[in-house]
């Protein structure tokens, strides 16, 4: 299409022949990674703002696409497209609860581009169920090679830090609730998308949207100490959480709220 | 009868949908082809409100590419246009009044070259204080400093409708309901962005070709700016992706028209979404305190309605849509002894709001409709029930006394209503999910309503190829009008849909005044009820000529004329054997107003809805899913169902998305949204399943049996799904968009009180 948008200045896209080439390339030009590109178009569109250089990572390098079975759970590629997730057979095995959740996520042009690697980053939908499952990642930095947990990674990433994959735990036999609140029932900016996950000794609780991504760690504390208890005191200690982790509008806590409690209640109730 | 499925296949024509369906018909922006195009682009106010200090052009004109920049010294005529009152600058040049504003425009071998001039014109603002708050505006300082229009302040217009004796009415009351309600800014959001290309033409004129929605009232405006005689400059409105309103007013005509002369080269000037969303035209927000009182079986005695209309920064159609929305807010449906209707239309830095479908009426009807639920259920009745007793009959004088031609009892349209199946389906009361099923109803006048000068004309001939040529001045803006105009013509003429050919929207051809208010069809068939019998009379007179065959026994059918079942001349041989202006005929008419009233009223030729919503809400966040909507509807003979349904369908789902998710809200005078992922319509996803009904008892020889609906659909939806979620959880909500946050805490309230 011949319009403003498309006609604007060339881009360099550089194609670095490898992922350390490509930190590096990241580090030397203080350029963005580009995968799917759904979160750097609109941002750019709107300030009428393009990088004058992108570094392009590429799906066939090792790890970085698809999703593998291994002794210690599933390991997904960063550039695995969330429509390609979302169909893969190993996800319903796994995670049963995430095809419905990727299918609330954006619209179906924006799932087969987008990717896991872009969605964790952004602190999309993803996150919180990633968060709430101990997710580690397999990062390349300036400084090396590495694996660490998510929630650590999310808290002291680098620029220049390139995801390779993800890794989930065995979550075979867990429980799950994980939900997302839009304004509407597609393609829709999260409002909030709560996680709660049961590995049958320990409940992790997680949220992402409008108030950041985050493990609600003092929540799960008084669960694990005290059991669920009545719902008030639950409610209040959400929701100080939530607050504490910045989600500052009141309305959306209390739905944030019930969506745990309800999701806590459904999980344990499995149990 | 139901609108289904199968009245729609049966209805298919010889029009090929496919192309519009899949996205491939080419509207007027996609005319990139033409040679030596230029394009163009409009430099936009930085403020929403300041005084221009200096506007420094000098430095675009020599950036590469650029062939013309212009602003306003370069504009011949008035610098200024407006449908009502031409208070709108084409570029401002002392103050600038909305985000929106223009202030230079620049022609370029490239967008981007536009663009980049755009970026080195400098201009000089010195910010003044912003009125954003529609309350206040008459307190602060005016916008417009003609004291002659609007008396130096930021009041453009008041008007009060009344009737009876208001206090009395009251003093009688057993029950008197008080709230405020508010409906949002909300945007057309229709797929084509504003866009057109202006086409210098060899003797100084300039043809326009653009998505809009009235080319002679066009042509009339443009040429007063450009300074050209009126037939210098003509308007073809071309098919057009939507518009709703939002392209009655001008939009890039004036600078593309400008660079075009300026240039000698066609211009094409098409916003993009984050253009069309900064500056576009919006439905007026509203805020309004209803007071209603009834007597104790339920009679409605008095109605006070207190509204606060925000039109932004210039006129458009503000002071009409003050206008319809004081007529819907006096319940148009219902009798009520006495009422006192007031509404202040102010400008504010909120943008500009202008037409949109339901032009006020909507937003009226949303809080007239809450009121009788309120007024229900103080008195512990069924909210149909109160409807009952108060609806009008008939043979009522309509809500201004003046006379109202329905199409089915009020009644008989609310019954449907009640007998509608959404009512049986099974409420939950515990779970996730809360189902409730609510009612509203609406009416709405055909026609641009009070004292608006409001006419229009068509012609029809044989084309050279042998087509049945039938001209109309409206624009098909997506709802397909072509096929309606080709299914009164085979009805009235006996041919077939391939013997008819429509053509559209030329400022040069009959003027047919806008396409809008919903007066389209209504004109289309009262002009060829005019001009069909007297051209078939001519030309059964000329074939009678050429067979020999006696006239009074020459049949028009299929392909041609015929005499005893036998074809005796193709429309084809007609055509070739005559002088083709000597087989031509047009007319107008005046649209049918109230005729006995002192002023008249337009409110003449009256439609009805009622919508019936069934609704879920999550009990854990506020969230609300419309399931299905069912809507009965009274507004005349179907002449073509795909367009019907589609009417009420999209209009409905447009009501929607002003009921739960769109608003257009504003920080300091600038939008907060700014593009489609931030301004949110329904999906596919959010549309409903709907129903649609027909109710209709128009008499044969009714002179107004065809009416337009292109707004009905819209005017009950809000109301009807603020009842269903009440129905659900027991709040109200009289606030639009339903923000389900407030939804949560209502909800909360509720059960903590339980």
């Amino acid at each position: 299409m011949n319009n403003l948008v498309t006609e604007r200045l060339a881009v360099r896209v550089m194609r670095p022949e490898s992922p350390r080439q490509a930190v590096s390339f990241a580090k030397r030009f203080r350029a963005p990674y580009i995968a799917g590109g759904t979160w750097l178009q609109p941002a750019c569109e709107r300030d009428r703002q393009w990088p004058v250089q992108l570094v392009a990572l590429n799906p066939d390098w090792p790890g970085f696409l698809g999703v593998q079975e291994t002794d210690g759970g599933l390991i997904i590629g960063a550039l695995t497209t969330l429509d390609e997730l979302a169909r893969h057979p190993l996800t319903s095995v796994y995670l049963p609860p995430l095809v419905g959740l990727l299918n609330r996520v954006a619209g179906p042009g924006v799932r087969n581009l987008g990717t896991v690697g872009g969605n964790l980053l952004a602190g999309g939908d993803l996150s919180a169920l990633a968060l709430a499952l101990d997710a580690e990642v397999d990062v390349l930095a300036g400084k090396g090679t590495g694996g660490r947990p998510l929630v650590q990674w999310c808290l002291d990433r680098a620029a220049g830090d390139l995801l390779r994959s993800v890794t989930l735990p065995d979550c075979r036999d867990w429980r799950f609730f994980v939900e997302k609140l839009g304004y509407r029932e597609r393609f829709s900016p999260t409002r909030a998308t709560v996680a709660c996950v049961h590995n049958g000794q320990q409940l992790r609780l997680a949220v992402c949207g409008e108030g950041g991504a985050g493990r609600l760690v003092v929540t799960e504390a008084m669960l694990r100490d005290q059991g669920v208890r009545e719902l008030g005191d639950l409610a209040t200690v959400i929701d100080s959480e939530l607050e504490a982790l910045g989600w500052q509008c009141t309305q959306l806590r209390l739905a944030v709220c019930r969506m745990l409690e309800f999701g806590l209640a459904e999980v344990s109730l499995e149990a | 009868m139901t609108l289904d499925g199968d009245w729609v296949r049966n209805a298919t024509s010889r029009m090929d949908l496919t192309p519009r369906i899949e996205g491939r018909l080419a509207y007027t922006t996609d005319q990139r082809h033409l040679p030596g195009l230029l394009h163009g682009a409009i430099l936009r106010s930085a403020h929403a409100h300041a005084r221009i200090t200096g506007v420094d052009i000098s430095r675009a004109r020599e950036m590469p590419g650029v062939h013309a920049v212009v602003s306003a010294a370069d504009v011949p005529g008035p610098n200024r246009f407006g449908i009502v009152i031409r208070d709108q600058p084409v570029f401002c040049d002392e103050r600038v009044r909305y985000e929106g504003d223009s202030i230079a425009a620049v022609a370029a071998d490239t967008p981007e070259q536009a663009l980049a001039a755009l970026d080195v014109i400098e201009v000089g603002y010195q910010p003044l204080p912003v009125v954003s708050d529609a309350a206040l505006a008459e307190q602060q300082v005016a916008l417009h400093n003609s004291h002659e229009e609007h008396g130096g302040s930021n009041l453009l217009a008041r008007e009060t409708l009344e009737r009876g004796d208001l206090e009395d009415a009251f003093s009688r009351c057993t029950v008197i309901v008080e709230h405020h309600y508010q409906t949002p800014r909300q945007m057309h959001a229709f797929m084509e962005t504003e866009g057109g290309v202006a086409i210098p033409d060899d003797n100084g004129g300039v043809l326009f070709r653009v998505g809009c929605q009235s080319g002679h009232r066009d042509a009339e405006q443009l040429a007063d700016i450009l300074g050209l005689a009126h037939d210098q400059v003509t308007v073809e409105s071309t098919a057009t992706g939507g518009a709703f309103g939002g392209k009655d007013e001008l939009t890039v005509q004036p600078a593309a028209g400008l660079l075009a002369l300026k240039t000698g080269r066609p211009v094409m000037i098409h916003l993009d979404r984050f253009e069309s969303c900064r500056t576009g035209i919006k439905r007026h927000p509203v805020t309004v305190k209803m007071t209603t009182g009834c007597d104790a079986a339920g009679r409605l005695l008095a109605h006070k309605v207190e509204a606060v209309l925000d039109t932004g920064a210039y006129a458009s159609l503000g002071p009409a849509v003050l206008e319809n929305y004081l007529d819907h807010a006096t319940a148009p449906l219902y009798r009520i002894e006495a009422y006192r209707v007031s509404g202040r239309l102010v400008y504010t830095n909120n943008g500009v709001c202008g037409a949109f479908r339901g032009f006020g009426g909507n937003q009226a009807t949303f809080a007239v409709e809450s009121q009788l639920d309120a007024l229900a259920g103080k008195l512990g009745m069924e909210p149909s029930a109160f409807r009952q007793i108060n609806l009008r009959s008939p043979g009522d004088a309509g809500s201004r006394d003046q006379t109202v031609r329905w199409t089915a009892p009020p009644a008989e349209v609310l019954a449907a209503a009640v007998a509608s199946p959404l009512w049986r389906c099974h409420d939950a009361g515990t779970g996730r999910w809360l189902t409730g099923t609510g009612m509203a109803m609406g009416a709405q006048g055909n026609g641009l309503g009070d004292g608006l000068p409001d006419s229009g004309g068509g012609r029809i001939s044989l084309s050279p190829a042998g087509h049945i040529c039938v001209e109309f001045g409206f624009s098909d803006y997506g709802q397909n009008i072509v096929e309606s105009i080709i299914q009164s013509v085979c009805n009235g003429v006996g041919c077939r849909e391939t013997d008819v050919e429509v053509a559209l929207g030329n400022s040069r051809g009959p003027d047919s005044g806008p396409t809008s208010a919903s007066r389209s069809s209504v004109l289309v068939h009262g002009v060829l009820a005019r001009i069909l019998p007297g051209w078939m009379n001519l030309v059964r007179g000329h074939a009678a000529g050429l067979s020999g065959h006696p006239e009074d026994r020459l049949v028009f059918g299929p392909g041609g004329l015929y005499f005893n079942d036998h074809q005796v001349l193709s429309y084809r041989e007609l055509a070739a054997s005559v002088n083709l202006d000597e087989l031509s005929a047009s007319a107008s008419q005046d649209f049918p107003v109230a005729p006995d009233a002192e002023q008249p009223v337009g409110r003449y030729l009256q439609l009805q809805i009622a919508t019936v919503a069934r609704v879920a809400v999550d009990r854990l966040t506020g969230r609300v899913r419309v399931t299905d909507l069912h809507h009965v509807t009274a507004a005349g003979r179907v002449i073509y169902p795909p367009g019907y349904l589609g009417q009420i369908e999209g209009a409905a789902v447009m009501g929607q998305g002003m009921a739960l998710t769109e608003d257009m809200t504003t920080r300091d005078g600038c939008y907060l949204a700014d593009n489609l992922d931030q301004y949110l319509i329904p999906t596919f996803h959010d549309a409903p399943v709907q129903r649609v009904d027909v109710l209709d008892s128009t008499p044969e020889d009714d002179p107004f049996p065809i009416r337009g609906v292109g707004e009905l659909g819209i005017e009950a939806v809000a109301p009807a799904i603020t009842a269903a979620i009440e129905m659900a959880t027991g709040v109200r909500i009289r606030r639009l968009p339903v923000d389900p946050g407030d939804l949560l805490v209502g909800m909360a309230a509720q059960e903590q009180a339980l």
